[in-house]
């Protein structure tokens, strides 16, 4: 117990700083991000609730795993900006899909999809998953994952850092509030 | 190591298989090719596998469509001579008119998977052994397509049917079924395990893999060297370097490449970096699985700063873009290369801490402490690799027993565990890291300056070659083949996790409880991308 309370003392907080936005290298995010403080009330509310994210590894070559996990370690702790990962698709608001889908893999796809509630976000992980990365067609790979769902918006890297997929989700809380408004 | 001369085994293991070998040729320094009949292939593989001397293990089995050249399938079984670093494969040729042969895995039984891949991906038909479909799934009607056939086109997809996943179940009182998976509760790869239980307890252990199977052997098929290498560094995120540096091996052995020291000693550290960076990714989900969060936290933290150094060095967290055949495709500077080592100093003294609370802690080595024991007995029959084969007494790691980059000038100590439990393997990783860092500052301190690459030369056409390694899960051997054209005519991986999943399924059985499940999965904590590839 002392050794614990020692290191948990020395270490102090790791956690830096939300990624600046603002100041972000992609442009057009910032555009979408600019435009969040325009937004009316109900929505800003819309955005300041949590975000539930279902993974799903259709094929990646798990190089977006290792990222997806280290957004839960003490540097990026993503669950201050309320995204937590859920394990049951049923209480999910956006399904987060890694690499291009495989054979054996589409069935599984379609289910998680379908068990989701509306409304729903699907977000594209990495390059696998947003244009088929290095993979090419083949018997039991499928390809991108927009011929299969609708993909409302797209995290293209390989793998994506950390900070991108952070903003990345910020963005999909906007979209989630949008598609709620729209649909009434 | 080298006691026994080579020369003198081979004449002794010509002198064992006596009228079985047709033809002999050397196709590398430490690598003999021995044509024998198909039906003498399961007996001469267990003659080598038998002479306990060689300390000789099968390390894969590579088939390859030669019908094209002279209407045959060919079988490469290739066995690791230890004790001699040697190579020596068994080739057999099987014609299309009859496509069975008697079965190695009723000899050797760790041969099980190679041999099933290879029915399911061929339609080789090995007698002898039950044909449950491996690779792929159970509706693609067995018997009709075989995709790893030259003649089967890239792109012939095949429809695809609902079907229920069979087991065979045990059935009694009390026994009930838990089913995990595909899609899994956390961030983790897809695959199905069946868990059957008595009470709490697990009796019968099954797993489904290759979800992720993408048919990358296929994509490679025809591939141009730098287009495979690419490839290749895809196969896996975890250990992307380790693949792409087996391949480059591969290839450089073929073309007598040898690449400038500072090659060398670069792709060493960043091999070791890799090994340190998976090792604590290993080390937090062990934590996690065994309900300690804060040290899983800190080992998280360290993975990052390790990930972040990789980073500075190479501009890419996963090592990407950095290796080609001859070489290095960047240099990295001064600079980078002094933060690291004054990053790694800081490292240690943090890991140091890390260390001290996870073997200090009783709620957790309660839960590591005879969970998932593997005797040594069992290692050595199931033919297991990397920290799972050490922490059951297996004396095993490519880094010592072979010779590839710089290993063989910085003398790597292994350490072994023969307690064969979940502690045992965790232990194994953190003496690891410890040599990895060593590794690293003696390969920093004689960094050379000078060139990164070596320019290509011509290769060899329809010549096996092997590319074999220490990844950070275990041995890793990747068996690439060249047309006339240099282009990829064949390229087989055979990754550490592939051989390591049986070693799961083994220590998941037995005196262990369901919930100790996932923390001998994650004591193991195998790939599935480069199994399933």
């Amino acid at each position: 117990m002392f050794n614990i309370l020692k290191m948990w003392i020395m270490k102090g907080n790791a956690t830096e700083a939300p990624p600046n936005i603002r100041d972000g290298d992609i442009t057009n995010w910032q555009k979408d991000l600019n435009r969040i403080d325009k937004l009316d009330k109900k929505t800003k509310h819309a955005l300041s609730r949590s975000l539930i994210v279902r993974h799903l590894d259709l094929g990646s070559c798990n190089a977006e795993e290792a990222e997806l996990i280290a957004l839960s370690n003490p540097f990026y702790d993503i669950s201050r900006f309320g995204v937590e990962f859920t394990a049951s698709p049923r209480h999910a608001d956006v399904l987060a899909i890694t690499g291009p889908v495989t054979r054996h893999l589409k069935i599984a796809m379609e289910r998680t999809y379908n068990a989701m509630p509306n409304p729903k976000i699907v977000v594209a992980i990495g390059d696998g998953a947003c244009n088929g990365s290095v993979y090419e067609k083949t018997y039991a790979c499928l390809g991108k994952v927009d011929q299969f769902l609708p993909v409302d918006f797209y995290i293209p890297g390989d793998p994506p850092s950390p900070e991108e997929i952070i903003k990345g989700l910020l963005v999909c809380k906007k979209l989630l509030a949008q598609k709620e408004e729209n649909n009434g | 190591m080298k006691t026994i001369e080579t020369t003198t085994v081979i004449e002794q293991i010509k002198r064992l298989l006596k009228d079985s070998i047709i033809n002999e040729r050397l196709i590398a320094s430490n690598h003999t090719e021995l044509t024998v009949d198909k039906n003498a292939l399961a007996i001469s593989s267990e003659i080598i596998i038998k002479e306990s001397k060689f300390n000789s293990s099968l390390i894969t089995i590579t088939a390859t469509d030669e019908r094209e050249l002279n209407n045959n399938y060919v079988l490469n079984v290739v066995f690791s001579l230890r004790a001699i670093n040697y190579l020596i494969t068994l080739k057999a040729s099987i014609n299309q008119s009859n496509l069975s042969y008697p079965a190695i895995s009723t000899r050797i039984p760790y041969a099980n998977w190679h041999e099933r891949e290879i029915h399911d991906l061929f339609g080789i038909v090995p007698e002898g052994i039950e044909l449950d479909p491996l690779i792929l799934h159970r509706d693609w009607h067995p018997g009709k397509n075989f995709p790893m056939r030259r003649d089967f086109s890239k792109n012939n997809q095949i429809p695809i049917t609902d079907h229920e996943i069979e087991f065979s179940v045990p059935h009694g009182e009390g026994l009930h079924q838990i089913a995990v998976g595909p899609i899994h509760a956390g961030i983790i790869e897809p695959g199905h395990l069946r868990f059957c239980a008595l009470g709490e307890e697990i009796h019968k252990f099954d797993v489904q893999l290759f979800y992720t199977h993408k048919g990358i052997e296929k994509m490679l098929e025809g591939k141009t060297i730098n287009e495979a290498l690419t490839l290749a560094e895809h196969l896996c995120g975890m250990c992307s370097y380790s693949h792409s540096t087996a391949f480059c091996i591969a290839i450089e052995s073929l073309g007598n490449i040898l690449i400038p020291p500072r090659a060398v000693l670069i792709r060493t550290i960043c091999l070791e970096l890799e090994r340190i960076a998976s090792h604590m990714a290993d080390l937090t989900s062990i934590c996690s699985a065994g309900g300690f969060g804060f040290a899983s936290v800190h080992a998280a933290r360290l993975r990052e700063t390790t990930l972040r150094s990789i980073y500075n060095l190479t501009e890419s967290r996963f090592f990407r873009g950095l290796n080609t055949i001859g070489g290095l495709q960047k240099d990295i500077d001064d600079r980078s290369i002094n933060l690291l080592a004054q990053q790694l100093l800081l490292f240690k003294s943090d890991f140091k801490e890390l260390e001290k609370l996870i073997l200090s802690t009783d709620s957790l080595l309660d839960r590591l402490e005879l969970t998932g024991f593997l005797s040594r007995e069992q290692a050595i029959s199931l033919g297991l690799v990397g920290p799972g084969a050490r922490g059951s007494g297996v004396d095993i790691d490519v880094r010592r027993d072979g010779s590839y980059l710089a290993y063989e000038r910085y003398q790597v100590s292994v350490p072994i565990d023969t307690t064969g439990d979940a502690l045992a393997r965790t232990k194994i990783r953190i003496n690891e890291v410890y040599e990895s860092l060593r590794l690293i500052k003696n390969l920093i301190k004689d960094l050379p300056d000078g060139e990164i690459l070596t320019e290509q030369k011509s290769y060899s056409q329809y010549t096996p070659t092997l590319g074999i390694l220490e990844s950070p899960k275990g041995e890793l051997v990747h068996w690439v083949m060249l047309d006339k054209e240099n282009k990829i005519f064949r390229y087989h991986v055979r990754s550490a996790s592939y051989i390591n999943w049986a070693g799961v399924a083994q220590a998941t059985i037995g005196k262990n409880i369901v919930p100790d499940g996932p923390l001998v999965n994650k004591s193991f904590n195998l790939c599935y991308a480069c199994v399933d590839r």
